[in-house]
């Protein structure tokens, strides 16, 4: 009874949480643009569907500005810290921001002909994409578990909806049913790994966790199954090995534009939550998250190269590499627990890896797309003699396939540089096993990479039909941003990393 | 054993006990009342009418649509139950913060409406 009286008390001297309302500007911004969108659709129904992509592309833009301003403020030398240290807005949040919101430009860049030429709900799909990017805009500055999870399916269920978007498509309903299915069975496995780090450490803060589990609490076998727990939850939304298997078979079906958001999007904000969780929660355990990280890093390198270079479809292929690239990203997290400038190095280095790895890969599904108009098919056959009709095709499919393989000086060769770096600097043997194996992995991938090309530049044509592929403007424009992000994040690192150099710390 | 796990002893004892109870009594009622199976007795119950066609038959969509603008009312009740228990102490903040709730969630059964799901045909 006492105890419902104090409850009450607490309440009646209820004080408005300070918000720091400049803080929160970008996510305010996207979800006002998110409605008026609903709110232009109520109104105008049929007669919005024109304006649909040009507004929903604005959309990503504008909360470019107040990111700006934030960054002109000098967050990242003075971060802000909201609720307690549940919600952060520090460089690392910001450039991520900044990612997503760019991702999300590119995807409508190239979904607007491929939405407004289908039989597609139009309005709706670019309203659900905003959704999921907002969720991805608050995974960014998520550090308590609770507003992990609220950002995780926030960003998911538009996705899962998203990948079964052509719907007298068996293909696309395949796609989207695999896709929530082993995203819903992922979100519960996590949640009860969340529970259990909550039972034992007494909070959801991940500052608060990982303080606990410095203090050496926390060794009992619930907090160490929960750790993996929720590592192995959001090893599938990266599609990691072994919980890749949704990956090709959604990739496949879904809408091409939406398999370029799943694959690049969807897949940094796991990375998002992953490096959030385990470089300030559960950095002191690294007992029990090095080897599982190295199991799946390296398992994923592996079975994503392995499994690609039987593959005959593209789009298959890509989901098989985009398997092979999340080995790479999730390697650096194997040595975060080596102190906290060896954490810093490997931080940034993921950072650097997901912003060329967004502008190559989607500048690989932007050539998807322009090749399909034609060909309307997605085997790799179909690329035959590709050379020989769309020369400037060819010849970007062939700089994004040697950046992802990482042939310098193109931006995949840095962005693999800092992932190397980060795994020998701290020289311990986790680190060198896993470069190792990475070294190896760099190599097979070039035997795909180099099956595509080839096709492209010395097979013959096969139907003989040599009519030109005109490349919508939309289209040619996610191209041009693409190739240029590529070649200058090669050329000159610098231009990248001078955003990516970002730490994560933990705030109180 | 820890506490934690300890706690549990409590959940595993309730367990063996309900399955002892029901299990004693039905048990018991089994030895003492007198068996006449007939096929009658043998079919789905469903609120007393009697079954047709089977049970895989497909249901219209419809009655999906109104189930998922259903739960947008239930998400809204979670949420303004509480808050209207304490409306004073949560002031004009409360107030502004609970209008734009309900309106973010209006957008939703304003959109259902404009694109003719309410319409029953």
């Amino acid at each position: 009874m006492t105890s419902t009286v104090t409850a009450f008390a607490q309440v009646a001297d209820f004080a408005r949480p300070p918000i720091d309302w400049h803080a929160v500007a970008p996510e305010l911004v996207m979800l006002s643009v998110g409605a008026l969108m609903i709110i232009i659709d109520i109104v105008k129904l049929e007669r919005a569907k024109p304006y649909a992509a040009a507004l929903s592309g604005l959309g990503f833009l504008a909360p470019l500005v107040p990111i700006a301003t934030l960054a002109i403020d000098g967050v990242a030398s003075e971060p802000r810290v909201m609720f307690g240290g549940a919600y952060v807005i520090d460089g690392y949040s910001l450039v991520l921001k900044a990612l997503f919101l760019i991702v999300g430009y590119l995807v409508v860049l190239l979904a607007t002909n491929y939405v407004g030429e289908g039989d597609y709900w139009e309005t709706e799909f670019y309203n659900l994409l905003s959704a999921s990017v907002l969720g991805m805009m608050v995974m960014a500055s998520a550090r308590d578990l609770i507003t992990i999870f609220v950002a995780l399916e926030l960003l998911s269920i538009p996705a899962y909806l998203l990948a079964a978007w052509r719907k007298r498509d068996l293909k696309s309903n395949e796609a989207g049913l695999k896709y929530y299915l082993m995203g819903v069975f992922a979100s519960s496995i996590m949640l009860y790994g969340m529970s259990l780090v909550f039972g034992v450490t007494g909070s959801t803060l991940l500052t608060e966790i990982g303080a606990t589990l410095d203090d050496g609490i926390g060794s009992e076998p619930a907090v160490t199954l929960g750790i993996i727990f929720v590592i192995v939850g959001f090893a599938f939304k990266v599609s990691g090995f072994p919980f890749h298997t949704w990956a090709p078979d959604t990739y496949e079906g879904a809408p091409t534009p939406v398999t370029a958001f799943l694959a690049v999007a969807s897949k940094a904000a796991g990375f998002v939550a992953l490096m959030n969780l385990v470089v300030i929660g559960f950095v002191e355990r690294e007992e029990v998250y090095q080897p599982v990280i190295f199991f799946i890093a390296a398992g994923s390198m592996f079975a994503g190269n392995f499994m690609a270079l039987r593959q005959d479809n593209i789009v298959r292929l890509m989901a098989y590499s985009g398997v092979a690239q999340a080995g790479f990203l999730l390697a650096p997290l194997v040595v975060v627990g080596e102190g906290p400038e060896v954490a810093a190095t490997a931080v940034s280095s993921i950072v650097t890896y997901l912003v060329i790895y967004a502008a190559m890969n989607l500048g690989v599904f932007a050539v998807i797309l322009a090749v399909a108009r034609k060909t309307k098919s997605g085997e790799i056959s179909s690329y035959g003699g590709l050379f020989d009709y769309a020369p400037a095709l060819a010849v970007l499919m062939t700089l994004f396939l040697a950046s992802l393989g990482g042939l310098p000086p193109l931006g995949g060769w840095y962005a693999k540089f800092g992932i190397f770096r980060s795994l020998l600097e701290p020289g311990t043997g986790w680190g060198y096993t896993l470069a190792v194996i990475a070294a190896v992995n760099t190599v097979i991938a070039f035997g795909y990479y180099g099956k595509i090309a080839s096709r492209m530049w010395f097979d013959a044509v096969p139907d003989d039909d040599r009519t030109r592929i005109v490349v919508p403007a939309a289209l040619a424009t996610a191209l041009v941003l693409c190739i240029a992000g590529t070649i200058v994040s090669g050329v000159y690192p610098g231009a990248v990393t001078h955003f990516t150099d970002v730490e994560l710390l933990a705030f109180r | 054993m820890s506490e934690f796990l300890r706690s549990y002893l409590t959940v595993g004892l309730f367990g063996a006990l309900a399955v002892l109870v029901v299990g004693t009594f039905l048990g018991l009622s089994s030895l003492v009342r007198p068996t006449r199976p007939q096929p009658q007795k043998y079919i789905n119950y469903e609120s007393g009418v009697d079954p047709v066609g089977t049970g895989w038959s497909q249901a219209n969509i419809r009655y999906y649509v109104f189930a998922l603008l259903f739960v947008m009312f239930d998400v809204e009740a979670v949420f303004i139950f509480p808050w209207a228990t304490r409306l004073e102490a949560y002031g004009l903040f409360g107030l502004v913060e609970m209008f734009i709730f309900i309106f973010i969630l209006l957008l939703g059964l304003l959109y259902a409406w404009r694109k003719g799901v309410l319409r029953w045909i």
